[in-house]
């Protein structure tokens, strides 16, 4: 019998991250987002709680949870802060090729010093000409004797301004294409890597996001993450890991979308009663709550496929795709509920729906997770 | 410096309550309980005391069978107790100040204990009973309303103040002694989150149940009700801040005769 409860130490790591969230986070969500300013102190906090490093194993300074107790984290922080999240949780991303290809003396390296202190990390693959198209690109790594030299540039990289260590995908042999790219860890103080600006965002305003370039920054051998030409399948491996704790993020966004929304239309009147009354108002709750809940589950079925040892590659797929799209709709539908006044910045709905919208284009756009759900669904029928 | 620390799971003050059928108690379908209050100002204290104090250890005691006394328990293993020992509560045991406060002394008699701090009142019933009750049980000293608790290792002296009526009272006490604490004026910490996972795997220390006494139980709630729904807001229609003064000025003099 499959068993949907959580068991107690689960609660008090969901509760702990509420808790966090909702004496943190929330109270900075509305300001931090007006501003665009990027609250280090509370990812300094998250750090010092052990909300940040969550994948990587206790015995390397990290907390060393499974992905499904990283999605019940995940959801509570993004129910106060979709951007808070995003930089709180983008050295998971950023990590994972280590934890993934590293030797054990590069984990032991790079991991140790890393996660004892507060640090960021950005996990570098998008390219300003592509990024889906992970096959074509174009940042080289080119080898000379006992050191690689980068060249090339990456965009819309999570924290990059503020990172101290880079996870960089780059091409040492193009016409092997993706089988000719390679995985290297680069420090901030490499010369040569320069950040850009910070981009203006549309929603996740309080994470930070720009490009970095690579001016032949020289890489030793003994960074290189696994063989040369494995990085395509650790930057894949590391994205069928990360891809379930999205769903949980654009879940935890639907959850406040769907409460703000209930509890508007337990106050609101019109037409002489509460617009919970009014069955149009119900049917939309009725939705936005099945989508929620639906979010939910084929999260934590994916994520609980892949504790299981098994790849989770068309669940994860599944489970970030219906979870972003459930997130925008709902919001969509809490802006609905709340009128003329859920359009207002005043109001917190309308954020909800620009940082949902992110959930449906970073880590592997909507587009390429149907690509991915069709090819193994099809793949059991041929 | 070996401190207790006791605590009683209380209703988390998100989960929405209602009184059993027959109103004579709270019903616990559905309630979470939790660590709060005046029991988060005394772990609080009990871990900052060992943090000045090398050497010392913190143990937190509890007393009752439900799920809930063991998650307070570990709660506190979070924070930094290093041990946790549960009371069981025996069925038919009664819910008193005095059966309670008889089951702490016998987990805490089993430990080393200088000094055992509780808050000055559950966050739910808020009678205050057990501090003293336990205290004249041990044979020790008992201080209530403590705030800023200190230890002065040059006077070998706790020192601390008492909020009364007028102002703060400043005293000291010798160890070992029995000090229930006021809330609210540390600011609990948060438990790690690798912490948290640790906790789970603590071992709990069990303590035998209290011998009943026909002290026991004297004490009985008689009925558990909600209060009664609030009444009596009323919202003023207006179209203009002025318009609007205008009417609740009318409504205080006319209505309300708040002034003349």
């Amino acid at each position: 019998m499959p068993d949907f409860s959580l068991s107690p130490e689960h609660e008090s790591l969901r509760d702990m991250a509420r808790k966090f969230a909702r004496s943190e986070m929330a109270p900075h969500a509305a300001e931090c987002d007006r501003t665009a300013r990027f609250p280090e102190e509370i990812y300094r906090k998250a750090h010092a709680l052990g909300l940040m490093n969550l994948n990587v194993p206790g015995e390397l300074g990290g907390s060393g949870l499974s992905v499904f107790e990283q999605c019940l984290i995940v959801e509570e922080l993004a129910y106060a802060c979709g951007g808070m999240t995003t930089s709180i949780i983008a050295n998971c991303l950023a990590l994972e090729p280590i934890l993934l290809g590293g030797t054990p003396e590069q984990k032991q390296r790079y991991l140790q010093p890393f996660c004892a202190d507060y640090h960021l990390a950005s996990f570098c693959l998008t390219e300003p000409a592509g990024g889906s198209d992970a096959g074509a690109l174009r940042t080289r790594a080119r080898r000379e004797g006992e050191e690689y030299v980068l060249d090339g540039e990456k965009c819309f990289i999570t924290n990059a301004p503020h990172a101290s260590l880079y996870t960089v995908f780059a091409m040492v042999n193009p016409e092997l294409r993706h089988k000719g790219i390679s995985a290297f860890v680069v420090p901030r103080s490499a010369k040569g890597l320069v950040p850009g600006k910070d981009e203006e965002k549309m929603g996740h305003r309080a994470s930070s996001t720009s490009s970095v370039r690579f001016e032949g920054v020289r890489v030793p051998v003994s960074d290189r993450l696994g063989a040369e030409g494995e990085g395509f399948s650790i930057a894949m491996r590391t994205l069928d890991q990360t891809r379930t704790p999205i769903g949980a993020l654009a879940t935890g966004i639907a959850q406040a979308a769907l409460d703000h929304a209930a509890r508007y239309s337990l106050k609101r009147e019109t037409f002489g009663k509460l617009i919970s009354e009014h069955q149009a108002i119900q049917i939309k709750l009725a939705n936005m709550a099945q989508a929620v809940h639906a979010a939910r589950l084929l999260t934590w079925h994916a994520a609980w496929t892949i504790d299981r040892g098994h790849k989770g590659t068309l669940e994860s797929s599944i489970a970030k795709c219906f979870a972003s799209d459930a997130a925008l709709h709902v919001a969509d539908e809490a802006i609905q509920t709340f009128g003329g006044y859920g359009y207002m910045k005043e109001y917190p709905v309308e954020k909800l729906l620009r940082d949902a919208k992110l959930t449906q284009i970073y880590e592997g756009a909507n587009e390429i997770q149907r690509t991915v759900i069709a090819r193994e669904l099809l793949r059991g029928y041929s | 410096m070996e401190i207790v620390v006791c605590l009683k799971p209380v209703p988390d003050a998100e989960t929405r309550l209602r009184p059993l059928a027959d109103g004579s108690g709270l019903d616990p379908e559905g309630v979470k309980f939790v660590l709060a209050g005046y029991d988060e100002s005394a772990v609080e204290q009990a871990l900052l005391l060992k943090e000045a104090n090398a050497g010392s250890k913190v143990h937190a005691v509890s007393f009752g069978s439900s799920r809930w006394t063991e998650e307070v328990l570990r709660a506190a293993i979070a924070l930094g107790c290093d041990t946790a020992t549960a009371v069981e509560r025996s069925a038919g045991t009664p819910e008193d100040p005095l059966a309670t406060a008889a089951a702490l002394r016998n987990a805490i008699e089993a430990l080393p204990h200088d000094l055992v701090l509780l808050g000055k009142q559950a966050g739910d019933d808020e009678e205050g009973l057990v501090p003293g009750a336990l205290a004249e049980m041990l044979g020790l000293p008992h201080f209530g309303f403590v705030v800023d608790l200190r230890w002065d290792p040059a006077s070998q002296r706790l020192k601390f103040g008492r909020s009364a009526e007028a102002g703060q009272e400043t005293w000291e006490s010798p160890l070992p002694c029995v000090i229930a604490l006021q809330q609210a004026w540390n600011d609990p910490r948060t438990a790690k989150l690798p912490a948290i996972l640790k906790s789970r795997r603590a071992l709990l220390g069990k303590a035998n149940p209290p011998t009943p006494t026909a002290d026991h139980g004297r004490s009985e709630l008689e009925r558990f009700a909600l209060p009664p729904p609030r009444t009596g807001a009323r919202m003023i229609e207006y179209r203009t801040p002025a318009e609007a003064a205008e009417k609740l000025v009318r409504i205080l003099k006319e209505e309300a005769k708040v002034f003349p």
